[in-house]
């Protein structure tokens, strides 16, 4: 041993790290309380030294043996106990611990000897280190408990405190409890702690955000001192800490409705805490809808409604006057002001807002309190373009006298800057917040003093006629105004600026519009049929929904398939249903397994279900626009945000943690990217357990031990960096920089400032990137991404038609003006709303030439002006009227291909020249012959398409065992459409009908007279079941074409419209009307191509007997020339009435 | 009952009789679980210590005043230990037996008794 070695015994020295070696192996070795390397370790050599200092500092001034002795002279006052301590006062008696170690066992042991022999630390040493090491023990001890004492004391200040044992009781009584109490009176994070201390064991608390979940299960964990176990964990879309030992466990609200959707019972839970239920969420709306039928299913189930003090009754009243427990809030006083915006400051409509108003409260501030008093001041404007006006007119203000930093809060900045607010503003300094609602009830903000209300909220409403949401401004309600100026008053009294009078907040509605009146219920109306709640029609919502909004929903999926004409969910509704995402998303991903073109599905499909990961704010930044420029695609948004996607996880592989500097450089937040991966692999497990996409069959991890093992071990340390991670979080809060607001916000989010600042916060670790890994194998995910990397055109046709048949029928016209108009003046026409523009953020809307006509088109001679074989409309994601109706992630489509083949409607003329699609696109081919082509392989295609889809989903609704549609029939199927929508060649005009051609479209029922009883007419399709459209008129030939319906039209059966024709499947060469050619082709097949079961008989033989295997296609026919019943074909008929002309 | 603790099973309800803190212990004795070396000097309500992510680290919550035989925290302004454990009603009771070095400190803490928090 080294230690041995050395002689002299004086030259102990602490501070070397070989003497403190010796002594770690007397007093920290392996199974001791402190272990040498472990952090307390550390933290006792750190004690150690400054314990000494202080020692010393006390020698030198040497007060305290002074008086030592001095006091037990004194005689005793109580004489009657001794309490019998010792004569000399050592700080040591106030230790009440001790502790065995290494000298002692060797003390006791009669080992001494080795000692006396070895160099090393001395007897004195020892003693010293051992001393220390008993007060570092209590002084730690101290620290824990004092720690312990203050969560409690802050525990028992809470408002809510004093009414602990009443919620239990009232919790063990009653199956329902409404506890009502304001901002800050502590239910969210006690209420759970005093159900599970008092011995409920399975909890579940909903919130309304996912960041509640996550926030409250971390501080209610720390508070019920378990932070370090999981007996409080939380649930969200893609995370989870809940382990079997989790008994109180907070989650989402629609998580839980998803639970109940698996387990109707909800068997796992025992008590359910909904909380914020005031904010009336949709979600929220209907989960108490949900759970009232379930109370009587689960007697034992206890029920416990949080909320603020805002229509109490309301909720007590529907769960039939349940209890209500109404607790105090926690607010400090809040001096109100009402400074109404004079007439003259008011903004007139077009105009941007007017900042005197907001300036002016600003300067009062500066004027009325000293800047040593501190507070920040918190904004509330209406929408991003109202904070940037107002952002900038308080940053010039700010520049101009250092008294301000300027930042904005709303839900499309990036987190980094979202997360700004919550920094500390230097001495003398004050943070201004300017932000939407979202800091009403979603993101709270510590001391904040001052509140200025401009009394306005954006709100989305959905517009069912025209199928459009709608962001609009609205006056705020009495009850978001309170909750504003509450704000003020969370750390000490404050002051809140109404922008508006006195007289206006009395006009104010009381609560704001719950959500569930103003949005789409397509996704809720599903989820309702999925659930089995019967009618939503007839469902007992707390707060029922307009019935035209749920008759829209009902309309709208059936018109998407998801529900049969009886509203019972058909099988791909079913599907849907399970999928959380948009119904027209959903609808995608189940094309996108037919066509084997599930990669990119995947991609798109969790692209469009989150927020763009295109930043607003870099969008003027030229340097982002040109790195972001490789990127996009010009056939459409979805494929622009696919390349990025790609792109991204090849960046990933590379480089890793790189990826974020890669994002920051084309302000992107790299945030929704994660998002889009979880999403997907999301929307892969529920494909494959829908048996829609074959399990991985592949490679059961062929890797040896040694690859396993550094795998293992790799993970190990990721979880090891996410837990530090998780434990350091919130404990880090940078002062901001007094230049910090200006510079970004307007602008520059890729500034290196900005970028090494970042690191910084991180330390280097990337938590994103460590959860990314920990979640997803980055080779797997670049397999699965190469194959959509470079999408051949054929793919790429065949991915725009399916996001065009999800996205249907949300399709827009351009207008036929547009190649004359400025780029920034296209407008687009949908069936319901004309007058849309794209979305500034589209690619569309910097390159709109790609929507327009080639303007050279060789015409052929005699084609119409017009005409062209180049139409496209665009397909959209979302149709939404701000202050202008705006399309946005668009793709363009061909015309009549993508019509054909998805339109609901297809109203033909006789001769099938003219066209109207879903009663409002006429398209008019000059070419007869070239219409009938174009509409019958568009006919057989889309017969194809449907019965293998249907197949598909057959098979997955019944596992494995039914057939799924052949590999071959897929590729012949994609094959035909790749061909029908790249190589249709065919010139049209494509015009919106005006409002007076709608009303006048149809020829309409031909009367009762009968063409129902023209033998002719009901034997004309017998495969197809054709019928006279009872409204429309004309022949109804599928369940979206009618034939020659359209009024003005030439007569049904005109000798002159029959042209002759050969088959090119068989022999037949005759003269026929277009709806018999139609008809022929859609059941004569080419020889190979029939199908043993579909053998047709020889019928041209007049007297031929129907066979025994007539096909299903064959009707019986009875001829009353050869007064005789036959089977055949309709074809056949028609051959066999030909013999008798 | 089933008390909020990470460590085996909680053997009862702490509650100091002084400041009321109250919580969940684990252990009551001497000799904390899994502690080889430490010893208590007195008999002490025991928890695994919640704020440390390993597991045998303890939390020493209170033992019994050897005078009034209540139970009594550790915090500051309930009890103190000098080689026994002494509530701070007892203490102020026999002031004149304690040194001098706590008889000040005591007198000094007072006006801060309101805030006082424990030694962090």
């Amino acid at each position: 041993m080294e230690s041995k070695r050395r002689r002299d015994r004086r030259s102990w020295d602490w501070d070397s790290t070989e003497c403190r070696a010796q002594l770690d192996e007397i007093f920290f070795r392996q199974h001791d309380y402190i272990q040498a390397g472990s952090p307390e370790h550390k933290e006792f050599w750190a004690f150690f030294e400054r314990f000494q200092r202080f020692k010393q500092k006390r020698d030198v001034s040497g007060s305290n043996s002074n008086d030592e002795g001095g006091w037990e002279k004194k005689p005793r006052k109580s004489g009657d106990v001794n309490l019998g301590l010792p004569k000399e006062y050592d700080a040591r008696y106030r230790i009440n611990v001790s502790v065995c170690t290494r000298d002692v066992e060797e003390r006791f042991s009669g080992s001494e000897r080795r000692q006396q022999s070895t160099s090393g630390p001395g007897k004195e040493e020892v003693a010293t280190c051992r001393l220390t090491l008993l007060h570092f023990l209590d002084f730690s001890q101290r620290q824990s408990f004092g720690k312990l004492a203050k969560l409690r004391r802050e525990q028992r200040k809470l408002p809510i405190f004093q009414y602990r044992d009443r919620i239990i009781e009232l919790v063990k009584t009653h199956p329902v409890v409404v506890v009502a109490g304001d901002t800050g009176c502590g239910k969210s994070t006690q209420v759970p702690q005093y159900l599970l201390s008092s011995g409920f064991s399975h909890i579940a608390c909903t919130q309304p955000r996912r960041i509640a979940c996550i926030s409250l299960a971390k501080r209610v964990s720390f508070e019920s001192l378990n932070q370090y176990g999981s007996k409080v964990g939380y649930q969200i879309r893609f995370e989870t800490t809940r382990t079997p030992a989790t008994k109180l466990l907070f989650l989402t609200e629609g998580l839980l409705l998803r639970q109940i959707q698996q387990d109707a019972t909800l068997g796992q839970y025992e008590v359910l805490i909904v909380d914020e239920v005031h904010e009336r969420h949709l979600h929220c709306d209907f989960l108490l809808g949900v759970l009232r039928s379930l109370l009587t299913l689960r007697p034992d189930l206890r029920l416990v409604l949080m909320s603020a003090t805002i229509n109490i009754q309301l909720f007590s009243a529907y769960f039939s006057h349940a209890p209500v427990l109404q607790v105090p809030g926690r607010l400090f006083p809040i001096q109100v002001i009402y400074q109404p915006v004079p007439p003259e400051e008011q903004p007139s409509r077009s105009e941007k807002l007017d900042p005197r108003p907001y300036l002016r409260v600003l300067q009062g501030i500066d004027q009325r309190y000293p800047p040593e008093e501190r507070g920040d001041l918190l904004l509330f404007l209406s929408g991003v373009a109202e904070i940037s006006t107002i952002q900038e007119a308080c940053q010039t203000y700010a520049t101009h006298t250092h008294r301000w930093i300027v930042l904005p809060l709303h839900s499309t900045l990036s987190l980094a800057q979202q997360d700004k607010v919550f920094d500390i503003a230097p001495p003398g300094v004050r943070k201004c917040i300017i932000s939407t609602n979202i800091a009403e009830t979603s993101v709270t903000i510590d001391g904040v003093r001052f509140v200025v209300d401009s009394g306005k909220v954006k709100e989305m409403s959905f517009d069912p006629k025209a199928k459009m949401q709608r962001l609009q401004e609205f006056w705020i309600s009495r009850a978001s105004s309170e909750q504003r100026k509450g704000r003020a008053g969370r750390t000490g009294p404050g002051v809140c600026y109404r922008l508006y009078a006195e007289s206006d907040y009395e006009a104010f509605a009381p609560y704001p519009v719950p959500e569930i009146h103003r949005v789409a219920l397509d996704s809720l109306v599903l989820q309702m049929k999925s659930m089995g709640l019967g009618d939503p029609r007839s469902f007992a919502f707390i707060d029922p929904p307009p019935a035209a909004s749920i008759q829209t929903a009902l309309t709208y999926l059936k018109e998407q398939g998801a529900l049969d004409s009886h509203e019972e969910l058909t099988s791909i509704g079913r599907l849907l249903a399970q999928l959380p995402v948009d119904v027209v998303i959903g609808k995608m991903l189940v094309l996108g397994c037919v066509f084997g073109l599930v990669e990119p599905v995947l991609t798109l499909a969790a692209a469009l279900s989150v927020q763009s990961p295109f930043l607003r704010s870099s969008q003027h930044n030229p340097d982002c626009a040109t790195a972001r420029q490789p990127l996009h695609s010009n056939h459409g948004d979805p494929f622009t945000l696919l390349n990025t996607f790609n792109t991204w996880v090849q960046v990933k592989a590379e480089r890793g943690g790189g990826s974020r500097k890669w994002c920051r450089r084309r302000g992107l937040e790299e945030q929704r990217l994660y998002e889009m991966v979880n999403l997907r692999r999301q929307f892969k497990e529920l494909l494959k357990s829908h048996g829609l996409l074959e399990a991985d069959q592949g490679a059961p991890c062929r890797q040896d031990r040694q690859q396993r093992r550094e795998r293992h071990s790799e993970r190990q340390k990721l979880h090891r960096l996410k837990r530090d991670h998780d434990l350091q979080e919130g404990t880090r809060r940078k002062v901001l920089r007094l230049e910090e607001g200006g510079e970004e916000g307007l602008g520059s989010s890729g500034s290196e400032g900005e970028e090494s600042r970042k690191e910084q916060r991180d330390k280097g670790v990337d938590i994103q990137e460590v959860k990314f890994k920990l979640r997803h194998s980055v080779t797997e995910l670049q397999e699965a991404t190469s194959t959509s990397q470079d999408l051949s055109s054929r793919q790429q046709a065949l991915m725009k038609l399916l996001l065009c048949r999800g996205l249907y029928p949300q399709l827009a016209l351009p207008d036929e003006h547009n190649a004359t108009r400025k780029d920034s003046e296209q407008i687009f026409h949908t069936r319901n709303k004309q007058g849309v523009i794209i979305h500034p953020t589209s690619v569309f809307a910097s390159d709109p030439e790609v929507l327009h006509l080639p303007e050279l088109e060789s015409r052929e001679p005699g084609a119409e002006k017009g005409e062209s074989c180049k139409h496209q409309l665009l397909a959209f994601v979302t149709l939404l009227e701000t202050n202008k109706p705006y399309v946005s992630n668009c793709v363009r489509v061909p015309a009549l291909q993508a019509l054909l083949l998805v339109a609901s409607s297809v109203d033909t003329n006789a001769d099938c020249t003219r066209l109207v699609l879903d009663g409002w696109l006429e398209l008019c081919l000059s070419h007869g012959e070239a219409a009938l082509r174009c509409l019958s392989s568009a006919l057989m295609l889309r017969a194809e398409w449907e019965r293998l889809l249907q197949a598909q989903l057959h098979q997955s609704t019944r596992g494995l065992a039914g057939p799924g549609p052949s590999r071959k029939d897929l590729e012949k199927l994609s094959e035909g459409l790749v061909r029908f929508l790249l190589y249709t060649e065919v010139s049209y005009s494509l015009r919106r009908l005006s409002a007076l051609e709608i009303q006048n479209l149809y020829i309409g029922p031909q009367g009762s007279t009968g063409l129902n009883d023209t033998p002719v007419l009901n034997n004309l399709f017998p495969g197809m079941e054709t019928e006279p459209h009872p409204l429309k008129g004309g022949l109804r030939v599928t369940s979206f074409l009618t034939y020659n319906c359209l009024a003005n039209s030439k007569d049904l059966y005109s000798e002159c419209l029959r042209t002759f024709w050969s088959c090119p499947n068989c022999d037949l060469y005759m003269p026929l009307t277009p709806l018999e050619r139609m008809h022929h082709e859609a059941t004569c097949r080419p020889a190979g191509e029939i199908h043993p079961e579909q053998e047709q008989g020889d019928g041209m033989g007049a007297g031929s007997k129907p066979s025994s295997t007539s096909s299903s296609l064959t009707r019986l026919y009875h001829c009353d020339i050869c007064n005789k019943d036959l089977s055949l074909t309709s074809t056949e008929i028609l051959k066999h009435k030909r013999q008798h002309l | 009952m089933d008390f909020v603790s990470t460590e085996g099973t909680p053997r009862g309800l702490f509650t100091c009789e002084f400041c009321e803190l109250s919580t969940p212990y684990s252990y009551y004795g001497q000799k904390p679980p899994n502690t080889r070396g430490i010893v208590l000097l007195e008999e002490c309500f025991v928890m695994k210590d919640p704020f440390s992510p390993e597991k045998e680290k303890f939390l020493i919550l209170g033992s019994t005043c050897s005078l009034c035989h209540k139970t009594v925290c550790i915090g500051p302004d309930c009890s103190l230990f000098y080689t026994k454990r002494f509530c701070l009603r007892c203490v102020k009771e026999h002031l004149d037996q304690f040194p001098q070095q706590i008889q000040t400190e005591l007198l000094k803490k007072k006006p801060a008794q309101t805030t006082g928090s424990a030694s962090s």
